[in-house]
């Protein structure tokens, strides 16, 4: 039945050429990215930006509004509080993960008995449910029986509130993503190893030691990798929303009211969908914008190989 | 291109073209696979009518509405209900529903919620099905005049409450008859005063060197025991500012009041049983999911717990004896808030009389008790609580000793509903992170509230303009 149709269809559709007969088949074998990305990404998005001007509760139909939801944007303290909230959280969180996962991923690059059990170890955090690794933080960072504060009574120090202190929350977040390091540390592991031996063979013989090995090989021959990392870091942090609506959903006091918590908050709990969608245009237009920034200025300096 | 494409054959580009078709025939078909909910309009009129009931809760509220499905379509053969149980993120999902244009026919709908679905027309008006009906029309079938405060608006009913849910006090009475101290009684006339309450809550808070804490060298980082937790949402809030005569809104101008004198001392005495009295282990809201009054009931590290009475389902369990009482007064003797999902049915509905028989059956004793008899819920209707409506859900085992006095006198004459006005939600985003700042100590009650205030009647006064 279907065959019988398709080949109607052939018939009927089939370019005449033997280049637009190839065209074809590359289209069909790409056709369900082309389909799954139209329905649930381009399509919602161009409906997104259009809901950008409107008011819509879910409920009744949306409302033309023109720029209202961008004026309501600019008078809203939640916009901007949120806004410094991720602000803060890339800040901090982006660069002390990839310091982390690359001196991780070095050490676990020497070539020891049993490093692949290591290698294993270090990156099970990431394979934990993020759901999971949230209920298992909340309970780490609580404040009358909790692991952290247990380890700092322990070394004589005084209790931390981490979760009900707005100083404390959102470093306790940063801690917590610090320890879904692994994702980084195995591409900085597989960058590690692309590094051709001879140059260390090279410098060893120019007498140079670890840290300029380091340095002058290192470094510049991950480059590449660590500029990947720093553009899906960013990304990822300004996006970040399971641990915030997990662990303190927000609070306290709004201290960890991440970006994406708030449009999420705005659409399905204020049940304003057009406030949402122009948030989720903004937070697009900071991430295009930094992404550019950071290429402009850190990419002129990530050293390729191929390139010289 | 790779050669192998060259040479495709005309039956494998056809197999891949047929697998492609099949592909965006699933695709397309996915979204319109939405519940056949409604039914036929057309139908001939034998057959049963189908509606849908949309709602949420564990494994015990899934039995309890299957049972009540079961036993509402042996009792009669014309209508017939699917039950779509959605345990998270139910508002999204009803929401998504309703913007799909295919909401369900009847659902739990939660009290923050109601009166925005209202002011946007989504509800069956059930009012005259209501008033004429001779079981559930009755002017005392429900405990009043709650039960009208909460389902009505402008003097319409567009729901029925579920049941009645409400704090109470919750301990450890081994602990209490092992420091022969009185533990708190549930008839609301015999309730503790605050001065009385602080002093049996100094009396069995010890840290680790046995000091309590209104003695010299009280060890505050090293609390073995706790009095009492006092959570810090606003549910357990509403009630202690109930008990000195505040309110979180007013019904009459839909805003917030929580700058009220009588409601800022409230919060203040709550935020200095751990703050100043260190009676209360801190911001217990966010510990639940941590550890849980559960536990530490349990293994004796909390004498008293305030929590809903629906946990009553789950902390009968502990093993030393549960005892149960009514919460401390202030200004007013005691006072609890008092709340519940309705159960609504949609205006979009096709068939609006089966929807109503529905919504009716569940306000009827077999599906309240159910969950009555297990602890999760108080009844709302008065037929329960008679001796002999008491004796159909009272469970020995899960209800202790003496608690019938909470559903019979502390509920209907102390209890309270609070207005929420369309955008509670979004405007009581202000009011609690001033109340987290004031819990936290950065605070005093009487300086944060009036911003927080302010800056939530905004939002409120927007969604009633």
């Amino acid at each position: 039945m279907t065959t019988m149709t398709t080949t109607r269809w052939y018939h009927r559709f089939t370019p005449r050429t033997l280049a637009g007969r190839r065209n074809l088949v590359g289209y069909v074998f790409i056709s369900p990215f082309i389909l799954g990305f139209l329905l649930w990404f381009l399509i919602p998005a161009l409906v997104a930006m259009w809901l950008t001007v409107h008011e819509w509760n879910l409920i009744s139909p949306p409302e033309y509004v023109g720029f209202k939801n961008f004026e309501r944007m600019w008078n809203d303290q939640l916009f901007w509080k949120s806004l410094q909230v991720t602000t803060t959280y890339t800040l901090i969180a982006v660069p002390a993960g990839l310091v982390l996962g690359f001196v991780l991923a070095l050490m676990l690059n020497a070539k020891t008995r049993g490093i692949t059990v290591f290698r294993t170890v270090y990156y099970l955090p990431s394979v934990v449910p993020a759901v999971a690794n949230a209920v298992l933080w909340a309970w780490i960072f609580n404040t009358e029986y909790g692991l952290a504060n247990a380890f700092l009574r322990a070394i004589g120090l005084p209790k931390i509130k981490w979760l009900q202190d707005p100083e404390w929350a959102l470093p306790a977040l940063i801690i917590m993503s610090l320890w879904a390091f692994g994702s980084g540390m195995v591409i900085y592991l597989a960058g590690l190893q692309g590094i051709p031996t001879v140059f260390y063979e090279a410098a060893d013989i120019d007498g140079a030691g670890r840290w300029h090995k380091l340095r002058h090989i290192t470094i510049p021959l991950v480059s590449p990798v660590i500029f990947f990392n720093l553009i899906i870091g960013i990304i990822a942090s300004f996006q970040v929303f399971v641990s915030a609506r997990l662990v303190t959903n927000g609070g306290p006091q709004n201290a960890t009211l991440a970006y994406v918590l708030y449009m999420y908050q705005s659409a399905f709990a204020n049940l304003k969908m057009g406030y949402a969608a122009a948030l989720a245009w903004v937070l697009f237009a900071i991430v295009v914008v930094l992404t550019l920034f950071v290429f402009r200025f850190v990419g002129s300096r990530v050293h390729y190989e191929d390139a010289s | 291109m790779p050669s192998n494409i060259d040479g495709l054959s005309r039956r494998d580009f056809l197999r891949a073209s047929a697998g492609f078709t099949g592909l965006a025939f699933l695709a397309a078909c996915a979204p319109a696979a939405a519940p056949a909910s409604t039914g036929d309009a057309a139908a001939p009129s034998v057959e049963a009518a189908t509606i849908t009931f949309m709602g949420w809760g564990a494994i015990e509220e899934d039995e309890g509405v299957k049972a009540a499905i079961k036993q509402f379509e042996s009792e009669q053969n014309a209508v017939k209900v699917t039950w779509l149980h959605t345990p998270e993120n139910y508002l999204e999902k009803l929401l998504t529903d309703i913007a799909a244009g295919t909401p369900p026919d009847t659902a739990f709908i939660g009290g923050d919620y109601y009166r925005e679905f209202i002011q946007d027309g989504l509800f069956l008006d059930i009012t005259d099905k209501l008033k004429t009906d001779a079981l559930v029309g009755a002017p005392d079938y429900f405990i009043q005049p709650q039960e009208e405060q909460r389902c009505t608006s402008e003097g319409k009913w567009y729901g029925i409450g579920s049941c009645w849910v409400a704090p109470h006090l919750y301990y450890n009475a081994d602990l209490f008859a092992e420091m022969g101290i009185e533990p708190p009684s549930n008839d609301p006339e015999k309730a503790w005063t605050w001065a009385q309450f602080l002093e049996v809550a100094q009396a069995m808070t010890v840290d680790v060197n046995g000091k309590h804490p209104n003695e010299d060298g009280f060890d505050v980082d090293n609390v073995e025991r706790y009095a009492v937790s006092w959570p810090t949402w606003w549910i357990p809030l509403h009630s202690a500012i109930l008990a000195n005569g505040g309110d979180w809104t007013d019904a009459e101008t839909g805003l917030f009041v929580l700058d009220k004198p009588e409601a800022t001392e409230a919060l203040q005495n709550i935020a200095d049983l751990f703050n100043k009295y260190h009676v209360a282990p801190s911001g217990t809201a966010l510990q639940a999911l941590g550890m849980s009054d559960v536990q530490m009931l349990d293994t004796g590290k909390l004498a008293m717990a305030v929590d809903g009475s629906w946990a009553l389902s789950w902390l009968y369990k502990i093993k030393p004896k549960l005892g149960t009482g009514v919460l401390p007064g202030m200004a007013l003797k005691t006072a609890t808030n008092m709340q519940a999902h309705l159960h609504s049915a949609f205006a979009s509905t096709k068939h609006p009389e089966e929807a109503w028989q529905w919504v009716r059956f569940l306000s009827t004793p077999f599906y309240q008790s159910q969950f009555c008899k297990s602890g999760l819920w108080l009844p709302s209707q008065t037929g329960l609580m008679t001796e002999e409506g008491l004796s159909t859900w009272i469970t020995p085992g899960v209800h202790p000793e003496g608690y019938k006095d909470i559903p019979t006198k502390f509920l209907p004459n102390y209890g309270h509903i609070v207005y929420q006005p369309p955008s509670f939600i979004e405007g009581n985003v202000f009011i609690m992170s001033a109340i987290e700042a004031v819990m936290n100590g950065d605070a005093t009650a009487e300086a944060a509230l009036p911003q927080a205030v302010i800056d939530g009647n905004k939002i409120l006064a927007e969604a009633q303009a």
